[in-house]
Formats: structure tokens, sequence, C-alpha cells
């Protein structure tokens, strides 16, 4: 449960939050989309309410999102189908290859490793970026990298130009965002 | 043999033979999407439901094919809020079976009808398929694939993940919704074909034994339509030929091209299939 959050991020910043699992991180990050229901208070992003389901369409649409559980699904897709599902597929898979990823683009989502994984739905956050998204929410995006893949994915993603909020534990992703925040049994406080 | 062409030279097997053609296009895709969308028992709910439609068709006198096609249409649509879950839906369809069921043998009972008229419908007739049915079946054959071909990059992002389609701007509500009218439609239109009892010979086991084959929402597809129309026409040729009953010819056969597909050794299939896994944990 998370209550009394009250929490303003400006346009452009990065926040990264931190805290212990089960505070409430990842409900705070899939309420911003909808994905699990608020029962009261208010989240606008760019200044706008969600009501409608047309509204909150819009919104995911215009939002990059790196989930922390990465099914692997009940059902098979390919990973360039992943990649094209950002919107802007050709930026997704230039930076599949930046990120080491492109060469397994015809093979299912479920053939690959969790690093691989991850780094195919930050491809795609890239992509969502390109094609126009201004916010990136991100859950964990490298918890699953080897060390070096941590760096080069935690520069990546704070070199976006867009607002980021992003659950993490590593370091590298924390000392790039402009403030860190600490969630401790669903209440929020600022560390710096 | 010669028997077999004077057979095939009556209208009615004409007629059956192209009804079965035309569902081996559209009915294995809906099969595909039912175990995308992890809702096997829809089939049985359909059943009673499309039980209700004939009841009350033959209480007022309109088509009682007709009248199960839209009580399941209107009932597919009726599922969709709850179709976020498939345990969300499992519930609503037992609830739906029930009252269904219940519902449809008091009508017979006010209407004074001979209930097993309506039962007979569960059983099927392929011979007895109307022009009716064969234009049900022919609107079936082109609007699934083309939903499925057209919509396919939605289609397999909402049959992957609900909240990753959510966050790829497709309107899954919506979607679900089309989904389960189609799949309702799709299963009262089999119903003739085949019967109720055995309508997963059209749409389950195809779409099962695809399942094994392929490595992609679209293959899968191409494998389940492929197993149909084999199962579909060697099936209708084999019962003619033995002097059986179609419906039961034609699960028993797909039924051993599923089972065949599954002893494939596993090294040569996809793994998806067998347990859904999340891959978060470094390899």
């Amino acid at each position: 449960m998370v209550h009394g959050v009250d929490l303003v991020v400006e346009p452009g910043e990065r926040v990264a939050l931190t805290g212990t699992n089960g505070s409430g991180k990842t409900t705070l990050l899939r309420a911003v989309l909808g994905l699990h229901p608020a029962r009261s208070g208010v989240i606008e992003v760019g200044g706008v309410r969600a009501g409608s389901a047309a509204d909150w369409t819009r919104r995911r649409r215009d939002a990059a999102w790196i989930p922390q559980k990465q099914a692997a699904g009940r059902f098979p897709l390919l990973a360039d189908e992943l990649l094209a599902s950002s919107g802007a597929p050709e930026h997704a898979r230039t930076a599949a290859e930046e990120l080491g990823v492109g060469h397994l683009r015809g093979q299912p989502l479920h053939t690959l490793s969790g690093g691989q994984l991850q780094r195919t739905y930050l491809a795609r956050a890239m992509g969502c970026v390109a094609a126009g998204a201004g916010l990136l929410l991100a859950d964990e995006p490298t918890a699953a990298l080897d060390f070096a893949g941590q760096a080069d994915a935690a520069r990546m993603l704070t070199s976006l130009p867009v607002t980021v909020l992003v659950v993490t534990h590593d370091r590298a992703v924390v000392n790039r965002c402009e403030r860190v925040l600490e969630m401790a049994a669903g209440a929020l406080r600022e560390i710096t | 043999m010669t028997q077999l062409f004077d057979l095939l030279a009556l209208d009615a097997v004409q007629r059956a033979a192209f009804a079965l053609l035309l569902g081996a296009i559209g009915l294995p895709i809906v099969g595909v999407v039912i175990i995308g969308l992890d809702i096997v028992p829809v089939r049985f709910a359909m059943m009673h439901i499309a039980l209700l439609g004939i009841a009350f068709g033959l209480l007022t006198g309109v088509d009682p094919l007709l009248c199960a096609v839209v009580a399941c249409g209107l009932s597919g649509a009726g599922l969709a809020p709850l179709a976020r879950s498939a345990s969300g839906l499992s519930g609503a369809m037992g609830l739906l079976m029930s009252l269904a069921i219940a519902a449809a043998l008091l009508v017979l009972s006010i209407s004074g009808v001979n209930a097993a008229g309506a039962f007979e419908l569960l059983w099927g007739s392929i011979l007895a398929t109307r022009t009716g049915d064969v234009v049900l079946l022919g609107v079936i054959a082109v609007v699934v694939p083309g939903l499925f071909f057209l919509r396919r990059g939605q289609l397999a992002l909402l049959l992957h993940d609900r909240e990753l389609a959510a966050c790829s701007g497709v309107r899954v509500e919506r979607l679900t919704m089309v989904l389960l009218v189609l799949v309702a439609v799709a299963v009262a239109g089999a119903i003739r074909l085949t019967g109720a009892l055995l309508v997963d010979a059209l749409t389950l086991l195809p779409a099962l034994a695809a399942r094994r084959m392929a490595h992609s929402l679209t293959g899968m597809a191409w494998w389940a339509v492929g197993f149909g129309v084999v199962v579909n026409l060697v099936g209708f040729v084999l019962a003619l030929l033995l002097d059986q009953p179609p419906g039961p010819v034609l699960v028993l056969l797909a039924g051993v091209l599923a089972l065949a597909a599954h002893l494939i050794p596993e090294r040569r299939t996809p793994e998806w299939q067998s347990s859904p896994r999340e891959a978060v944990s470094p390899h």
C-alpha cells in the first residue's frame, strides 16, 4: 500500500526511487500508468489527469515503460515485434545494435537470457523516446545486466532528453540522477 | 471408390465439404486466440448459451441458429470487462453456463417445445448444413484471418502480455471485446458442423498442434490453418469412405495430429508453451 505520496518531478528531471523490497516503489510507478489503480489522489503527467480509457491509452503510449518483470509470456513474441511496439522501430533496432542485441531480433523473447531481454526492453524504451515519449518510467532496468552492461545502460538511460523516474538499487543509475528518493513502508522521503 | 464419387456428387455433401473448408480457414485461428487468451472453457459456456438462443428461437419462430449466434455474440461482448485475467473469465463463464442452461430449460418448458429438437444441435449434423451456415462460415473465414493479419502486431502484444500491449498504445479492452465476440460467434457457427460437443476439432485441436510447431504468433496461425484444412478434408473423406459420422472422425483425426505434434522431440519445438516464466534474473 502506498499512501501520502506528494511528488513533483520537473520536466527533464531525472529522479531515482530507492527503498527496501515491498516498500511500494513498483506500485507507485505502475500507478502513474494506471496499471495499478489508485484508490485516491491524483496523478498528473504534463499537467494532465487521465480519466477515460482513451486518456490512459494516450498516457501509456506517450511514456516509455521498462517493467521489472519482463514476462517471457504465455505466447511467443519476437524481439523485433517488441522493438516495433515502441512506435519507432528503426530507432529501437539501432539502439538494439548499440546494446549488443541487434542480432537477436528474429528470436522469440522466451529464448533470450535475462540480460538480453533487459537490453531489448532498453532498446524499446529508446524507440519510445524517439517516437515522442516525454517520460521514461523504468523499474530496475539494469538488474539483470553485468557490471559493464549496467554502466552502459545507466549512461544511455540518463542521457535521454526526457523526464526520468527510475526504481533502482544500482549505484551507476543513482549517481546519474539529480534527485534520489527513498520509499519506506509506502511513504516517500527525499534523500538528496 | 465409385461410391465415394457418387456421394461427392450430392449437393448436401458438396455443401458440407465446402463448409468444412471454409471452417478450416477461420476456426483454427479462433482456436489460437482461445489459447492465447487462456479461455479454453469458453466453448462450454457458449454451448449452453447457444442452447438458450436455440430455445428462444424455437419459442419465437425466429431461426434458432441465428438466435444462437446472436446470444453467443452478446455474451462474448458482455464477458469482455471480466477479461483482465483468465480467472476472472473462468468464474464468469461458470456462472453464465449455469444461468444459460437453466433459462434454456425454462424457455423450452414454457414454449412446450420438445427439448430433444433443441439438443439435436449439440450433436451437429454436417450433412444438414444449410446455405445460411455456409454464409456464416464464409464471413468467419474472411473476418477472422483479416482481423488477425491486419492487427497481428497488436494481437501478438496482447496475447503475449496484456500490460505490455496497454503500454504500447493498444486499446486492450476494445480488442479483447472484439476477440471474445469473434470467438463466441465462431463457436456458435461451428456448432452446425460437428456439434457443440465436438467443436474442438475445428478450433482448439489444430491450434494445439500448431502451438507445438511455431515460433511466432503468425507462424502459429499458418500452421493451425494448415492442420485445419488437412483434418477437415481428410477427415470428411474418411468418414464418407468408412460410412461413419463425420464429427467423431474429425475429432479423432485432429486429436491424433495434435498428439503426433506433441511427440516431436522437445529440443525441436519451442519452449514457450510449456510454462510461463519470468526471465529477469541474469544467466
